[in-house]
């Protein structure tokens, strides 16, 4: 590993994660596709590099979410215990499935990302909260948190927990099997099964997705699909990325930006779906 | 009910400052290998790829802390449905530990 390699990979993962957290998204989603294509990565060390760039931005970010009170840490733990799962289905998978597979899950992930960023998140309708029944676990996880425009804490219940568990299931394997923070699908199933806030879902599924990549960057670790010459500075590269995208934090809001992003999500969609389907790299599928 | 306006905000300081001091902490080890793997290639004890690798090892474990913290605060107040969530998700994380080293 040479000194321009190192920087390279520096260079690309902070301007991947300062893209990523100028829209509030993981920074994964961009750098699996730019080692790929740009870096000539193998998959799966590109994969391996990413899942610790995730938890450190994760970890890096969650302070301010947590001090601000949107965090609903009852709500993440018991969550957890379905990304987690989902995690270690991925793990189980990536050994098994081809690389082309893994591209082509990557593109359809891209897609749904960019559709995202099209279709504006609104708050779910809060309605007045109903007087507390059986079920006292996931009433438990009701909780409130300080709107600044209304200036006073906004009560929120969380709905549909089961409904939910699977979509976060199915987030911990495309985590996992991918080396994304998964937002993508964290999002759905925050904003239509629990029908959360959006601050506290961000802020809960920010918070969920460094103990997520932790349950299968453990075993990628130890299986020694961890390369530390390519994960070191990508993680390294990922965290400033991260404090300086923060700082130039745009406005979702602004469409011109938004549609910036939807043809960068698609052209990296193309490329993957190159890579999964481009006669030279059939050979070099797994 | 009242001490659950209080309690819930001590858990999350706590939990903010232990993720960014790990934060830090990670950052700070894994430039450090990285530097020293610009200089000393193989000639030093560790290695830069050595100090790297424990950087990330260190990222790995925080989120690891992360849940065990909570799993202590929530059966130090004998919030015991939660902590049972708390040690399936630790349980998890170790069942990757050993997928991995089988399918080494």
């Amino acid at each position: 590993m040479n000194i321009g390699t190192e920087l390279w990979l520096f260079a690309v993962s902070l301007g991947a994660s300062a893209l990523g957290g100028m829209l509030g998204m993981a920074s994964g989603i961009f750098i699996v596709p730019v080692l790929t294509t740009c870096g000539h990565l193998e998959i799966r060390s590109a994969i391996g590099a990413s899942i610790v760039s995730v938890i450190a931005c994760s970890c890096g970010s969650a302070a301010p979410f947590l001090k601000g009170r949107f965090t609903n840490v009852r709500l993440a733990i018991v969550l957890e215990t379905a990304t987690t799962a989902g995690a270690l289905s991925g793990v189980l998978l990536v050994g098994v499935i081809r690389a082309s597979y893994l591209f082509f899950i990557f593109g359809m992930i891209l897609l749904l990302s960019a559709y995202q960023m099209l279709a504006k998140r609104r708050d779910p309708a809060l309605g007045p909260i109903q007087p507390l029944t059986g079920r006292s676990m996931a009433r438990r996880l009701d909780s409130s948190y300080p709107d600044r425009a209304l200036g006073r804490d906004i009560a929120y219940r969380v709905e549909r927990l089961p409904m939910g568990m699977i979509l976060m299931y199915g987030a911990g394997l495309i985590s996992a099997l991918l080396g994304i923070g998964s937002g993508v699908l964290k999002v759905p199933a925050m904003d239509t099964a629990l029908r959360l806030p959006i601050k506290v879902s961000s802020a809960t599924s920010n918070f969920m997705i460094c103990v997520t990549a932790a349950a299968s960057a453990g075993a990628y670790f130890v299986r020694g699909d961890i390369v530390a010459p390519i994960a070191g500075p990508v993680a390294l590269g990922s965290v400033v990325g991260a404090i300086l995208g923060a700082r130039f934090l745009m406005s979702i809001s602004n469409d011109r930006i938004r549609l910036l992003f939807v043809v960068v999500l698609v052209a990296l969609a193309a490329l993957m779906f190159h890579s999964a389907f481009g006669p030279d790299l059939l050979g070099r599928t797994a | 009910m009242s001490s659950r306006r209080t309690k819930p905000v001590r858990i999350e300081s706590l939990l903010a400052g232990v993720l960014n001091v790990g934060t830090w902490l990670a950052s700070i080890v894994i430039a450090a290998g990285l530097v020293l793997s610009l200089f000393h290639e193989r000639r030093s004890i560790p290695t830069g790829a050595q100090v790297v690798t424990a950087g990330i090892g260190l990222f790995i474990l925080l989120p690891i802390l992360r849940v065990i913290l909570m799993l202590t605060i929530f059966v130090k107040e004998r919030d015991y449905k939660f902590a049972a969530a708390a040690a399936v998700v630790l349980l998890i994380i170790f069942a990757g530990f050993a997928l991995g080293t089988l399918s080494k």
